[in-house]
């Protein structure tokens, strides 16, 4: 299935806190201030009603992803008031993928944990807490994974302050 | 040579009248062991140079080249001094006195092994008449040292080693003590000398694995059995260097971890020499009974013959191990002791019974 | 009797021991030689690869790419510059997609090459290493005159490839296709039809298709697991597709023929099958290359338009995705890099449990992962 396809399918199956999609489109020439969009298509799903939504993606057999690629952050702006959590998802049987997007606000990040889903998620949510500071909730070993325990900051954020030491070691 | 001991003849015959005769025995000892440790010492580090060129061939390389000029020839001999001069770590966790001991313990029991062994005819540095018994038991000693080591190193990793090391040495000192009665039984000795001059005969090719039918398959066997003994691949479990670093010798370095790299070729020779000497023929081969007939049966030249004819199989047989380590993966520990407890041993007990009867059938006694 | 109090032993495989292939720690749970628990730790290699990426322009960034899984730095560079590309309206010379198949492909070989090696080290098998690392030091001389690198390439570039092959270089590749051939075989025959590797290996670690699926396991560990799927055929980039349909290679799946589907043995055959069938690849490309230009039209300072785009490609240890956002600058605003051995090493916590010690040496370099990707 195309990205069309899927999106249509989805949305005739009520898909749980689907939000509409974004595609790539040229740029308008009207306007100065438009940088048009490239790229692939997503869909944006409700942060809160991400495990169902995957569940469904997983457990419908036109869909059918079973497997979670990819789950990552993205930190879009220093001012900008949501973090982006982002899932690759693919299907060996229809070999079609979906990017999903949620927004997760800055000011309370915490998404539920996907991992009961796709177990491929825990290490990626171990490593996107560490890296932006959002809370799975749920997460069933919420322990760092690249970072070291006691490290301060979440390293990807854009406002991230790089530190001057880390343990008595000058990183100047 | 009645004492049974060269040293202390030719001791008795150059020494002033009226030596005391303790001080002879103690001086015939001194002799001895220092000849033997040296003949040891250079037997070991030809292997080492040995089993790295035998690897570099085997690996389509050359292994060393340069040290001494002609095939890196005193490669060794400069590991041996670099290895001297390093400095002697011991962990500060560790049991000193036991960590130690360790290595002096493993190497000490390999060169009382040693002793046993002829080097030609009537040639020894120790004519026991229970010879095999006792290098069965000395080389059983170097477990002890090996768990010691292991222990006393206070690192996890050497513990594993040495408790492989125990679990396999147990497993297949069976198979190898039953594997080697079977050229006993053809034998009827303990003593290395006897056996090997009791398969002289046939033009020096009356050797016991062509005595008996049963003593191949308990070749083959005691040879598997003497690498597990020996901790050559594919039994070097104990340190098994891509699972426990370096098993029971993590933490030992320079001369006192040469020490176990030693015994390893030591008892390699040993076990090598031990096979030669009740399956192959021992100093009996084509070449031995010639030099007896052109030379004479007493002469110098025939018993240089026949010590050649010994370091050569032995050789063949370290060669074989050498060849083994560089091609066969590591078993896994339970499929160590599978082999051990449910294949050899039943096996070469079949070996032992079918070699008695064949024995009692072609001798006639009943 | 005497009343003896045992305990598990808790032993720290790594961060720096022989298994572990690199820096990676491994907190083993052993009760004698049986392991009953494991716990990886990661991130003693972690060079912060994703903040570099939002700090350093687009192309600047490239020679970041080949420093994660540094075995395949061929395929690293073709995953960052197809997902840059995929922004981008730029067309890839026909001539650039050929070299930039036959260099992965090659250097795909290289990487299960030491696979390969590796692998007969964990299980004890020295000999086996120096053979293939002799074949994989002819690959990397190839690259060396392609590129001036042998290790960290570079040369797989946004719009094509950096330079055009030097002369001779495509027949001296034809050459080393056809000894490797032959060397293949001896590859087989030395450790994986050997009769004490297939009982260390088979039935060991065994991987279901479900669990393969749910941990989101890629490349040779998902196709180990009987799964046929490969993004070069089942999602087709650049010429892949092509090659696919002129039938020039096949995709090997584990069989279970010597223990259980989906064994370690099964990963292992997975990636030596996979070392041919790369190599028709590269005849393939050898066969049909033609002339022509090397690297598209770039302006002279790479502007990325708006947007974002997932790529994923077959890298030697399974899929290898690039995930950027661009908001038009000379910067990314993200590049995220999804490593296949960090996925694939989330596995062993689940599967280390109730196995022997030296199983968990060959459970681990049976997942064929390099560090400098699990940490970036």
């Amino acid at each position: 299935m195309d990205f069309q396809a899927l999106y249509a399918h989805l949305q005739a199956q009520g898909a749980a806190g689907l939000g509409g999609c974004d595609e790539p489109r040229a740029k308008d020439p009207e306007d100065k201030q438009d940088k048009g969009r490239a790229g692939d298509p997503f869909v944006l799903v409700a942060v809160e009603q991400l495990p169902a939504f995957l569940q469904l993606c997983r457990d419908d057999e036109a869909l059918g992803f079973e497997v979670l690629i990819d789950l990552s952050a993205v930190d879009p702006a220093a001012e900008d008031e949501d973090l982006w959590l982002v899932i690759q998802l693919l299907s060996l049987r229809h070999r079609h993928r979906l990017m999903i997007k949620s927004m997760v606000p800055k000011a309370t990040p915490c998404a539920p944990t996907v991992a009961p889903v796709y177990r491929a998620a825990q290490w990626h949510e171990r490593e996107c807490a560490e890296m932006f500071g959002i809370t799975f909730e749920g997460h069933s070993d919420p322990r760092h994974i690249l970072l070291p325990e006691d490290w301060v900051g979440y390293p990807l954020r854009k406002d991230y302050v790089f530190p001057k030491e880390y343990r008595g070691v000058s990183c100047e | 040579m009645n004492n049974g001991n060269i040293f202390l003849d030719l001791l008795v015959r150059f020494a002033p009248e009226g030596t005391p005769s303790w001080l002879l025995d103690l001086s015939a000892a001194g002799v001895g062991v220092g000849i033997l440790v040296a003949m040891v010492s250079v037997i070991a580090m030809f292997c080492v140079w040995m089993e790295r060129k035998v690897a570099g061939h085997i690996q389509c390389r050359y292994g060393p080249m340069y040290v001494g000029g002609w095939h890196g020839w005193a490669q060794s001999i400069a590991d041996g001094v670099k290895l001297l001069l390093k400095e002697d770590m011991i962990p500060i966790g560790a049991d000193r006195p036991l960590f130690v001991l360790a290595p002096a313990l493993v190497l000490g029991s390999i060169f009382a092994a040693l002793a046993a062994l002829p080097l030609a005819p009537g040639v020894f540095f120790a004519d026991i008449d229970l010879g095999l018994f006792f290098i069965l038991a000395m080389s059983s000693m170097t477990t002890i040292g090996v768990v010691m080591a292991g222990w006393a190193s206070a690192s996890k990793w050497t513990v594993y080693g040495a408790m492989r090391e125990a679990a396999q040495v147990v497993a297949y000192e069976i198979p190898l003590g039953i594997s080697l009665m079977v050229p006993l039984i053809v034998a009827g000795t303990f003593n290395l000398n006897e056996a090997s001059a009791l398969q002289s005969g046939w033009y020096g090719m009356h050797w016991y694995i062509f005595q008996n039918p049963f003593v191949l398959p308990a070749f083959a066997l005691f040879f598997i059995s003497a690498l597990a003994e020996t901790k050559r691949a594919p039994f070097d479990l104990p340190e098994a260097e891509s699972e426990l670093v370096a098993g029971f010798m993590t933490e030992y370095s320079g001369i006192r971890w040469s020490f176990f790299f030693m015994e390893e070729y030591a008892a390699m020779f040993l076990m090598s020499v031990v096979a030669a000497v009740f399956f192959l023929g021992g100093f009996e081969s084509p070449f031995t009974s010639l030099a007896r007939d052109v030379f004479g049966e007493q002469h110098f030249l025939a018993s240089l013959t026949a010590g050649l004819v010994l370091l050569v199989k032995a050789f063949g047989g370290i060669f074989l191990m050498m060849w083994l380590r560089w091609t066969l993966p590591r078993v896994r520990i339970d499929q160590v002791m599978t082999m051990g407890y449910k294949y050899l041993t039943p096996l070469a007990l079949l070996c032992v019974l079918g070699a008695s009867i064949f024995e009692a059938l072609w001798l006639g006694v009943a | 009797m005497l009343d003896v109090k045992t305990q598990d032993l808790e032993v720290n495989m790594g961060p720096q021991h022989p298994a572990t292939h690199g820096v990676m720690r491994v907190l083993v749970r052993t009760d004698g030689e049986l392991v009953t628990g494991a716990q990886p730790h990661l991130g003693y290699l972690h060079r912060a690869a994703e903040k570099i990426g939002e700090n350093v322009e687009w192309l600047q960034y490239l020679p970041y790419t080949d420093r994660y899984d540094y075995l395949a730095a061929m395929n690293n560079n073709l995953g960052y510059s197809l997902a840059v590309e995929a922004l981008m309206d730029i067309e890839i010379p026909r001539r650039a997609q050929m070299i930039r198949v036959i260099c992965a492909e090659l250097n795909r070989i290289a990487s299960h090459l030491v696979a390969y090696g590796t692998y007969g080290l964990d299980i004890g098998a020295f000999t086996p290493f120096l053979y293939a690392f002799r074949e994989r030091e002819w690959i990397l001389m190839l690259f060396e005159k392609i590129c001036g690198a042998r290790l960290t390439y570079s040369y797989i570039r946004i719009g094509g490839v950096f330079n055009d092959a030097p002369p001779g270089w495509l027949d001296e590749i034809g050459h080393f296709c056809d000894v490797f051939e032959d060397k293949w075989r001896e590859y087989v025959d030395l450790l994986m039809m050997n009769k004490i590797f297939v009982e260390r290996t088979a039935k060991v670690g065994v991987i279901s298709k479900e669990m393969a699926l749910d941990f989101g396991l890629t490349g040779p560990m998902l196709r180990g697991s009987g799964v046929d799927f490969d993004l070069r055929r089942d999602c087709p980039y650049m010429i892949y597709d092509e090659i696919w349909q002129a039938g020039a290679y096949e995709i090997p799946v584990g069989t279970g023929e010597q223990g259980v589907l989906g064994d370690s043995w099964d990963r292992f055959y997975v990636r030596v099958q996979e070392m041919l069938e790369s190599l028709k690849i590269v005849r393939w490309c050898l066969a049909n290359i033609e002339e022509g230009p090397t690297i598209g039209e770039l302006p002279k300072t790479l502007k990325v338009p708006a947007g974002e785009a997932y790529v994923g490609i077959e890298n030697p240890r399974g899929e290898l995705g690039h995930y950027v956002v661009s908001d038009g600058g000379k910067v990314a605003v993200r590049c995220r890099v999804r490593g296949p051995s960090f996925v694939n090493l989330a596995v062993l916590e689940d599967l280390l449990p109730n196995t022997l010690l030296a199983d968990t040496v060959a459970i681990i370099g049976s997942t064929d992962i390099v560090v400098g990707e699990t940490d970036r």
